[in-house]
């Protein structure tokens, strides 16, 4: 009785060292890189760190309160780049979300040949580099590119102003290009998890294509539409490479978007780290705030169906 | 009836073409900015400023030996190999072993734990991107390759530990138990049980994060200043940015950026699109 007292306790203390060393090599580099950053990024935005050594300096920083964030809600630049990811969070959730239902729709029926094709090829620009997406369609919209050209071919007496009236144009549909493939794939797999002898029942019944649509398969993927939601509004928040690499945020931060005027701050010119975390713990608050808010829909309008 | 029937297959015929109409469109607009790259950077620079839609009257070359030399390709296309090839197995390798402790063996711990991993696929790696600078600065990884290779494997974790629990809790408790009873310590059971049946899941985490990480610019960017260690889109963007002008080999640099993930993209295809839909994941 005793001996066998014993081995459990010890089965259950290699249980627990077993527990230990699976779980805390990944953990703690996840926790020096995601969690611990993000808490210092908060914090250096309530700061008056100017630069030098993180710790340990002779002259450690201080917090000095919220500042940086009263200067950033009474900057126009500010607004012009919320503008702008408002405006990407906008096509991506009623461009790259509708387009892509509306292909995975159509490959779905089955009514197509080559499906596997038409869905590798729109899916392809989504596993390009965005630097080289980027730099391709500058050079694709540039005045010595090929659009100009293009649009001459229809409009022979064209004359390519740029895209000054309408800087924020190129990058969007940009956006739109690279990323609707993904929602397509996105829906397409959910798609086919739906048993499709439901839709044809309901042909045989007399439903016509607008109605099973309606009635059948939006409602099964209304979850799978409000995690894309959610997806693309992440993702929309986060942008960076694409509009880095192709306008840097000019002309005169017109372009500009809060990832890219934190990184002018942090790393062009004389460097304000505060500000720049303060911009950054925004993005982050604005990203959840949408995400609850787009969760709010869901529980609201969701339940309807 | 017959005209019911006719009625009907003309709508479907309509339908069927507008399908069709709809898809090509579609293609085209993905393939034809590749292939009006891909035709240029066998022009020169001033016979594409001639013919800046058509084929090529004369192919050259020259464009992409000059990038390639010049741009120090072989280097970045190197490293790129190095960070993608180490971050995947080392993240899949943590992510197996925590995600099989989570699934499987019984610890109050697990829900905080696991749960911070989960918010982890929320947070975005802007608001870690200067305080990731400075602690670079602070612990001398600033300029080194394992101060790449660290935040590389921390930002990969959260997906791999989300698929793999996920995953992993779907093999029968009954397995595990049964070896434990006869006498299996915990790694064996996971080198010997769980590696093997969660192969499918590993397969998906690995091309996630092979082609997340090839891809990443922002942070290589702000981690690395010199040229020894850049990745391929670092090098891509800073050899074709000075070009502003001179498009043929901006363009050929641009090619030789590319082909990499395409040939990635040909052979995992189906992987890759496996792995978009398992990344859905609902934040």
């Amino acid at each position: 009785m005793i001996e066998k007292h014993a081995t459990m306790k010890s089965s259950l203390r290699e249980q627990r060292t077993a527990y230990w060393m699976l779980v805390l090599p990944g953990f703690l580099i996840y926790f020096l890189v995601l969690a611990f950053p993000t808490v210092v990024s908060i914090l250096l935005s309530v700061s008056n760190f100017k630069g030098g050594k993180l710790f340990g300096a002779k002259v450690p920083w201080k917090l000095v309160g919220f500042y940086k964030y009263k200067v950033l809600f009474h900057d126009p630049y500010f607004y012009m780049a919320l503008k702008n990811n408002m405006w990407i969070v906008l096509i991506s959730v009623f461009g790259q979300i509708p387009l892509g239902f509306i292909l995975a729709y159509i490959l779905y029926r089955g009514i197509v040949k080559a499906a596997d094709f038409f869905q590798s090829m729109i899916f392809l620009p989504c596993v390009i580099s965005t630097v080289v997406i980027g730099i391709l369609w500058s050079a694709f919209f540039s005045p010595r590119g090929a659009y100009p050209e293009l649009v001459k071919m229809f409009k022979p007496d064209y004359v390519y102003q740029g895209s000054v009236n309408h800087p924020m144009a190129p990058v969007l549909f940009v956006i739109l290009w690279m990323y609707t493939g993904n929602y397509l794939i996105i829906f397409i797999a959910n798609l086919q998890k739906i048993d499709s002898s439901i839709i044809e029942a309901a042909k045989i019944d007399g439903a016509s294509e607008m109605q099973a649509l309606r009635y059948i398969i939006l409602p099964a993927l209304s979850g799978v539409i409000v995690t894309s939601a959610i997806l693309a509004i992440s993702g929309s928040l986060k942008s960076f490479d694409l509009i880095y690499v192709m306008t840097a945020g000019g002309p005169a931060h017109r372009t500009s978007v809060l990832s890219v005027y934190m990184y002018d701050k942090a790393f062009i010119n004389a460097p304000d780290y505060p500000m720049a975390n303060a911009i950054s713990t925004v993005m982050v608050a604005i990203s959840f705030l949408l995400i609850g808010l787009t969760k709010l829909a869901e529980n609201k309008f969701g339940g309807r169906e | 009836m017959a005209n019911i029937k006719d009625k009907r297959s003309v709508t479907s015929r309509i339908g069927l073409f507008v399908a069709y109409l709809v898809l090509l469109a579609f293609t085209v607009l993905a393939l034809y900015p590749l292939i009006w790259l891909v035709l240029n950077s066998f022009k020169t620079t001033t016979e594409f400023q001639l013919n800046r839609l058509g084929f090529p009257k004369k192919w050259t070359t020259l464009n992409y030996t000059y990038a390639w030399v010049k741009g120090n390709f072989p280097t970045m296309i190197m490293n790129s190999v190095i960070y993608t090839g180490i971050t995947t197995v080392v993240t899949l390798i943590f992510s197996m072993m925590a995600s099989f402790a989570f699934a499987k063996i019984a610890n109050k711990a697990t829900p905080f734990l696991h749960g911070s991993f989960v918010i982890g696929l929320l947070l975005t790696l802007q608001s870690i991107m200067v305080p990731l600078f400075l602690l670079a600065n602070w612990a001398h990884l600033y300029n080194t390759r394992l101060g790449v290779l660290i935040p590389y494997i921390g930002i990969a974790m959260p997906m791999g530990i989300y698929l793999c629990t996920e995953y992993i809790k779907s093999i029968p408790t009954a397995l595990v138990e049964s070896a434990r009873i006869d006498g299996a310590t915990y790694f064996k059971i996971f080198g010997a049980i769980i590696v093997p049946m969660a192969a499918p899941v590993a397969t998906t985490v690995a091309i996630m994060t092979v082609t997340g990480t090839w891809n990443e610019f922002m942070l290589i960017n702000i981690l690395t200043s010199k040229e020894s260690l850049k990745s391929l889109p670092v090098g891509v963007q800073k050899f074709a940015g000075a070009l502003s002008s001179d498009f043929g080999k901006q363009f050929a640099s641009l090619v030789i950026g590319l082909i990499p993930m395409l040939v990635f993209y040909a052979v995992f295809h189906k992987e890759i699109t496996k792995g978009v839909s398992a990344g859905a994941v609902k934040g």
